[in-house]
């Protein structure tokens, strides 16, 4: 079981998230964006953060920008709907980049890979 | 091939403390200290990329920027700003994007600026540092990393072996493709095949393609690692087994021996100078086919002065010297020295192997010798340097080779 933070604007994605990555054993943190995630990593270090980046406000590069930042290794998968942020150089610090999809086989299997190099999960 | 430059994104260090340049550092960053009369350290680096048709340049500066800054808004802006067809200079402090510390090394430098090449998207990076001097055509470099088809490519030049402990040393196949890094090998470096008494030493020039450089401080950015090109990533990408070579230093300076100084101790800084003052220099400032360009504000011509007195002791003379516009020798002697704008020598005064920076003053009947007075500094009447080493020691810093070096401003009595 890992400590996973979701971060999402969209209500039913993080509702979706949380059940299908409990399923999984995870126990799981939502925010609703990039202020909220590094408001709670302030107190928090999570196994891995799951993160959208087209939100209102801060978007996702921004909020890896600033986890990074404050702790390199934090391990960081982006999720998001589009693809075309693959090329964007700002996102090549992140662990893995997943495209949004309508099941989860992709990002679960992210996950698993992403916290087997760190030497968590099985 | 003739535009090989415009799609690639120039990238000048520029930050470097210069720790072991103090006291000549104390108010500058070491790619703005003085050298030659009327140049600063930068001016070399910059005549290259302006002789080599760069077009698209960052400058990263961080420490002490100021005269820096300065310097390359009035002098070189001019020869690169055309942004309208595509050429520019753009002068970089530190963003803080990543994070709020300096930059932690040569990589970090880059990665902290990676905002910057998903602005620009150049095909590929060239990047230099600001404080070397020597004379070199990037254009030819890059050709040779197209050609190639590297990820990476590393200037290199011949070294004797005793000098690879301060060095990065590569080990090259016969194509020139780098099979071994070591950074600062204390024992056994890799010699050249067949040479067995050199070896190739990095020069800290390196050629990226965009992708690969910002996959390689991407990653680099998440390890604990001293974020730096010789020690990291380099010796990474060529364990890894990727396409990275080493390109021989073609020296446009077009003597015997090849030219390249990190000009990093006062010592060094004093030899290099020194250098320009004899009749034969290593160094060639004459060249008209690869001019080294610089600021520097208009002055009067030098002159010299008091030999109509008839007093012959009063007869103002410069030999084997560098004399600047502005400079008045007025009385005094000057051997071997160099001596940049407004400096006066007095009456009586003798000047030997020296360097005496902007606006110095020597004072009548004053003993010079062997010394650097940095900008500003009056040398009072009578006063001895550089002949009483015990004094001197007193007084101010002396190198290991016994060079005295006269702090910016120091007030003497």
């Amino acid at each position: 079981m890992a400590k996973l933070l979701v971060v999402d604007d969209d209500k039913n994605l993080r509702l979706l998230y949380e059940q299908e990555l409990s399923d999984e054993g995870h126990q799981i943190t939502l925010a609703d964006s990039g202020p909220a995630a590094l408001d709670y990593l302030k107190g928090q270090r999570p196994d891995l953060v799951i993160l959208d980046i087209s939100m209102p406000g801060m978007d996702g590069i921004e909020a890896l920008g600033k986890i990074l930042a404050k702790d390199k290794s934090m391990p960081v998968i982006l999720n998001t709907a589009y693809s075309t942020y693959k090329d964007n150089f700002m996102t090549w610090s992140a662990d893995a980049y997943v495209v949004k999809s309508g099941d989860l086989t992709e990002l679960k299997a992210k996950i698993r890979e992403v916290l087997k190099s760190r030497g968590l999960g099985n | 091939m003739e535009n090989i430059l415009r799609d690639t994104l120039t990238i000048i260090l520029a930050g470097g403390q210069g720790e072991r340049l103090y006291p000549l550092t104390r108010d500058r960053a070491k790619p703005a200290v003085p050298f030659g009369g009327i140049y600063r350290i930068i001016d070399f680096t910059l005549s290259n990329c302006l002789n080599s048709g760069c077009a698209r340049i960052y400058v990263l500066t961080q420490y002490k920027s100021f005269s820096l800054d300065r310097h390359l808004v009035l002098g070189w802006s001019q020869f690169f700003n055309s942004p309208e067809i595509g050429r520019y200079m753009h002068i970089l402090p530190p963003q803080m994007r990543t994070g709020t510390s300096w930059y932690l090394g040569t990589a970090d430098a880059i990665y902290q600026n990676i905002y910057t090449l998903e602005r620009e998207r150049p095909k590929r990076v060239l990047i230099l540092a600001g404080d070397h001097i020597y004379k070199m055509d990037y254009a030819e470099m890059a050709r040779c990393h197209v050609e190639n088809n590297a990820a990476l490519t590393v200037a290199c030049m011949p070294v004797e072996k005793d000098r690879a402990n301060q060095l990065g040393i590569l080990r090259v196949d016969p194509k020139y493709q780098i099979t071994g890094f070591q950074e600062k090998p204390k024992e056994n470096p890799a010699t050249i095949p067949g040479d067995p008494d050199r070896c190739l030493a990095s020069m800290g020039i390196y050629i990226f393609e965009t992708d690969d450089l910002v996959r390689r401080i991407s990653q680099d950015a998440r390890k604990n690692s001293e974020h730096d090109f010789g020690k990291n990533i380099i010796p990474d990408m060529v364990e890894q087994g990727e396409k990275v070579f080493g390109y021989l230093f073609k020296d446009e300076n077009k003597k015997d021996t090849p030219y390249w100084r990190d000009v990093g101790t006062l010592d060094g800084y004093y030899e290099a100078n020194m250098d320009l003052v004899s009749v034969n220099p290593q160094f060639n400032l004459y060249d008209r086919d690869w001019p080294i360009r610089t600021y520097q504000e208009q002055f009067p011509p030098a002159k010299f002065v008091f030999a109509e007195s008839g007093d012959v002791a009063r007869r103002g003379a410069a030999h084997d010297s560098l004399v600047s516009s502005g400079a008045i020798v007025s009385g005094g002697q000057v051997m071997r020295s160099i001596l940049s704008p407004q400096v006066r020598v007095n009456s009586f005064a003798v000047v030997e192997d020296s360097i005496l920076m902007e606006g110095v003053n020597i004072g009548r009947h004053a003993k010079v010798r062997r010394a650097i007075i940095d900008k500003g500094v009056r040398i009072p009447e009578g006063t001895t340097i550089g002949h009483d080493p015990e004094s001197d020691r007193r007084r101010f810093i002396v190198t290991q080779k016994g060079v005295v070096v006269v702090p910016k401003e120091m007030a003497l009595e």
